[in-house]
């Protein structure tokens, strides 16, 4: 087991939720913003805050583009955000076996 | 919604808190994005179970009719239920990916259009020799016909999505559809209805539990 520390970038209440639920799109779909804001719960200011951080660190990609005349913002989690949230989560997941294993035997 | 962007940054308490986020939130994304797969299935095992049963009870076999409606009726309560499950399935369509954008919002507007597409052809090719057929085979073909693409629409659609339930659904309609066209007039009807129609409420039921347990097709 690795003790490298948990990925400061996703180890904040609100972005590890944002990563959580775009991890459920499948690679290569993007979501509309409002959508992800709906799902979130966020309000439209904080979750392009967190958003733009996730972008900084390359984990989420941010496409501006349009519908007929309306504009969209989609955001996608990038290959990079996939495998950072799965390695947390494979992180997080081994600091709890230890007691869980001693229980077993 | 009074979130305070300093709460936002908080860690969560320990790795179980963090799990169990993951895991809600996750859940919560499903729930929100995917639509029932029963919206899918449901209509047009409907539509089936009662078109076909309808069929089946005016234009018995061999001949006998069961139930002495107007000979019109069946076919057109078929025919309007199957097209008011196209509307549902569009209308489905549109709520689960009207929001999302990329591949999979590109296979579903493909596929839907693969349907429309093979459907309009098939009704031509069929209104325009269903005159010429004996008045007994044109029921049989017309299903055996409908049924054999819908079939092989959905053994496509589980090699797109790679879902082996989807698959297996296709494959389900199919050997339904051959043993119908076997069994001949009237009999046909009845193990459309039954098979065919029952099959895909069974099969919108157990995609519909097995998905809201959270896990994906694949």
């Amino acid at each position: 087991m690795t003790d490298t520390p948990l990925d400061p970038v996703i180890h904040a209440q609100a972005r590890l939720r944002v990563v959580a639920a775009l991890s459920t799109l499948g690679s290569g779909d993007q979501i509309a913003f409002p959508r992800l804001q709906e799902i979130l719960g966020m309000t439209a200011g904080n979750l392009s805050v967190h958003l733009r951080k996730l972008e900084d660190a390359g984990y989420v990609e941010i496409t501006k583009t349009h519908r007929g005349r309306t504009p969209v913002t989609l955001v996608a989690l990038t290959h990079r955000g996939r495998a950072a949230f799965e390695q947390y989560t494979a992180s997080v997941r081994a600091l709890l076996q230890p007691p869980d294993i001693k229980e077993k035997t | 919604m009074s979130e305070s962007f300093v709460d936002n940054e908080q860690p969560p308490g320990d790795p179980a808190e963090a799990l169990r986020m993951i895991e809600e939130q996750r859940a919560a994304a499903v729930r929100q994005i995917y639509v029932d797969d029963r919206w899918w299935f449901w209509p047009w095992g409907f539509a089936w179970s009662v078109g076909f049963g309808l069929i089946f009870l005016r234009f018995g076999p061999g001949g006998q009719v069961f139930v002495d409606l107007p000979d019109w009726l069946p076919t057109a309560v078929l025919v309007a239920l199957i097209l008011a499950a196209g509307v549902i399935s569009g209308l489905t369509g549109a709520r689960a990916y009207g929001h999302i954008a990329g591949e999979s919002a590109k296979r579903g507007a493909y596929y839907g259009w693969a349907w429309m597409i093979t459907f309009t052809a098939m009704t031509v090719i069929l209104v325009r020799i269903s005159d010429r057929l004996p008045a007994d085979l044109q029921i049989v073909v017309w299903s055996a016909t409908m049924v054999g693409l819908t079939g092989a629409l959905h053994l496509a659609g589980g090699a797109i999505w790679l879902n082996r339930q989807l698959f297996l659904l296709g494959a389900w309609i199919s050997v339904v559809n051959v043993a119908g066209v076997l069994a001949g007039p009237g009999w046909q009807a009845l193990i459309m209805c039954v098979a065919g129609g029952g099959g895909m409420l069974v099969f919108g039921l157990v995609a519909s539990r097995w998905h809201r347990r959270g896990r994906r097709h694949d």
